[in-house]
């Protein structure tokens, strides 16, 4: 499968340090396992690289002799997603692998020993989740950046 | 078993003359050893663990050297300091001394202040100094007024107005708090005026251990001020000399102390006894506090809550110089240490000079609490309540043991990016400035004070 990843998003992956070799690794799991989000043609896949989970939001393009996949943005984030605390009200996502509506909740997160809660999509059946791209390069990465900031 | 494991310069403690100088590792301590022609052999302790000693080179930063220097003649360091061209390290923090009197007269004293000379500049005087800073220093500058007591001084706020109106970027003053327990408006003014923070000295959490450090028991006047830093949010650094037989068993009770004023305590800093100035006796290795010992006793004495890993070199100043970590106290009261060794060396190693320097003015600055919107409840137990306590909730816990004539390094004095600014346009190493032989001789405070 192609993956066409247009010019202004490969700008802001490589300034999030995301690899395009990466990219790929994570839709190509997504397509032949159907572990992913999907709202309205859009698709939300994740796959951890080395310590990082690498997240892609991309659609799907069906052609008539191949279908591909244009990323519409990508992030990542080290901090490990854990346990789902608790599922709130419907998120408009469904989990592709479960068939079901997945929800926004929130999951204990860890990063360097300490644990804490965050807003993510989960789905309760498979008991998967995902943090989306607002938490991960904002809440997310100060936090990761504050225990980085201190090394130097 | 003895093995040489380095040379360097260093001075003889009689005559202050340069002489050789090795590094000698025996039963896990690393020595200084070396010779004077007239005053025969001198042999230091200088560090326990010499594996550690070793390892710590890792941390050694890529140097930023000054830009402009008052002295060009290379080869003579360290008789003729001003910075010269041998020097590989730029300034980071400035000692600006506006007085050598003090209001006490403490049996240990890296200034003998009030003894042998009167130094007390006029605004004029000092306005030189800042310029001499501004000259040679880059921004942001860092400047810690110091002496002597500056707050001995009325004109302290008008000193800090100076400093700040001619373009220092933070001030901090180093103190022994006195004056600002009983003087709550005095300390309104010299905050008003723009200093960051305080430099407070704090020795230990019983009045017995300030009877031995000051000759008195100042404890309740150091909680007096305490209280108005406070009342007014002045940050606070508690500076702690740490001595053998003295207070080396509180190092843990001052953590456990500075937790409850956190946030108006930002940092403690252990600074183990050097032998300048005014001190009691001439040591013995058993009397010297090298850095892992310090470290080895924090982690003993917070029941390894703070840990020797949890310490850092700067990889500002020479990576045998200080040690530093950085923790957030929890809501459970326990302090979580966001450094450690396990994380190895920075990255960037270069311009660490300038990344301390700015690290100073963003993390020892006295924080609003009230910087999120959100309600504690809504903050209680996620990912942005622990960012919105690190922010305010932090304590950082530093150490540097300063050099003195039996420990000096030619190669720690060329990596020192801490000076004291002089009234004739110099900025001497801190260290170097204070040395002082047995018998009182400076190379530098006497003669340009």
């Amino acid at each position: 499968m192609d993956i066409k990843i247009p010019d202004n998003v490969k700008e802001v992956i490589g300034k999030r340090g995301i690899k395009e070799a990466d990219i790929e690794a994570v839709v190509k799991e997504a397509e032949s396992s159907n572990k992913k989000l999907v709202k309205n043609g859009r698709n939300l896949a994740k796959k951890k690289i080395g310590d990082v989970l690498v997240y892609v939001d991309y659609d799907i393009d069906k052609g008539v002799l191949s279908k591909h996949a244009k990323v519409n943005s990508a992030y990542t984030h080290r901090i490990v997603l854990q346990h789902i605390v608790n599922a709130d009200g419907p998120s408009g996502w469904t989990c592709a692998h479960c068939n079901e509506a997945a929800a926004f909740g929130h999951v204990q997160m860890e990063y360097m020993t300490v644990k804490r809660n965050g807003p993510a999509v989960v789905c309760a059946k498979c008991g998967d989740s995902w943090a989306e791209e607002y938490l991960a390069t904002k809440t997310l990465a100060a936090v990761e950046g504050l225990f980085e900031k201190k090394r130097a | 078993m003895s093995e040489k494991i380095g040379e360097t310069q260093s001075l003889c403690p009689h005559c202050l003359r340069t002489i050789p100088a090795d590094k000698i590792a025996e039963n896990d301590n690393v020595y200084l050893v070396k010779t004077c022609p007239e005053h025969g052999t001198f042999k230091v302790l200088i560090w326990r663990g010499v594996e550690d000693y070793r390892d710590l080179q890792r941390y050694a930063c890529v140097f930023s050297p000054p830009e402009k220097i008052a002295v060009q003649t290379k080869g003579t360091c360290p008789e003729v300091c001003g910075l010269c061209p041998d020097h590989k390290q730029h300034t980071c923090l400035v000692v600006l001394e506006v007085t050598n009197r003090c209001n006490l007269k403490c049996p240990v004293c890296f200034a003998s202040a009030n003894e042998r000379y009167k130094f007390h500049p006029t605004i004029d005087e000092i306005r030189k100094m800042y310029q001499t800073i501004l000259d040679y220093v880059q921004h942001p500058i860092v400047v810690q007024i110091s002496g002597g007591e500056p707050t001995i001084r009325d004109d302290l706020p008008e000193i800090v107005k100076l400093g700040k109106s001619m373009g220092i970027d933070y001030i901090e003053v180093n103190t022994n708090g006195i004056r600002l327990g009983e003087d709550l408006d005095y300390l309104r003014r010299i905050k008003d005026a723009g200093v960051s923070s305080l430099y407070f000295s704090f020795d230990g959490v019983t009045g017995d251990v300030y009877t031995k450090t000051c000759g008195k028991d100042l404890l309740e006047p150091k909680l007096r001020a305490l209280e108005n830093c406070r009342k007014v949010e002045m940050g606070v650094t508690l500076v702690c000399v740490v001595a053998p037989g003295i207070n080396l068993h509180q190092v843990g009770d001052v953590i456990q102390f500075a937790k409850k004023w956190i946030p108006t305590v930002k940092g403690i800093h252990f600074q183990p006894l050097s032998y300048f100035g005014r001190y009691p006796k001439v040591p013995e290795d058993e009397d010297r506090v090298v850095l892992p010992d310090l470290l080895r006793e924090i982690e003993k004495q917070t029941n390894g809550e703070i840990r020797f890993d949890s310490f850092i070199p700067t990889s500002c100043a020479n990576v045998h110089c200080d040690a530093k970590s950085m923790s957030v106290l929890l809501e459970d009261g326990s302090l979580l240490p966001l450094t450690t060794r396990a994380l190895g060396p920075p990255r960037d190693t270069k311009n660490v000079a300038t990344k301390t320097r700015k690290e100073i003015c963003d993390l020892w600055r006295y924080i609003e609490e009230s910087v999120s919107t959100s309600s504690e409840e809504e903050l209680d137990g996620t990912w942005l309540g622990f960012i919105e306590r690190a922010k305010t909730r932090y304590l950082t816990i530093s150490a540097m043991p300063f050099q003195d004539v039996w420990t000096v390094e030619a190669e720690r004095l060329q990596g020192c990016c801490i000076h004291t600014v002089t009234p004739d346009g110099k900025l001497i190493p801190f260290c170097l400035f204070n040395i002082n032989s047995l018998d009182g001789k400076t190379l530098y405070r006497h003669k340009v004070f």
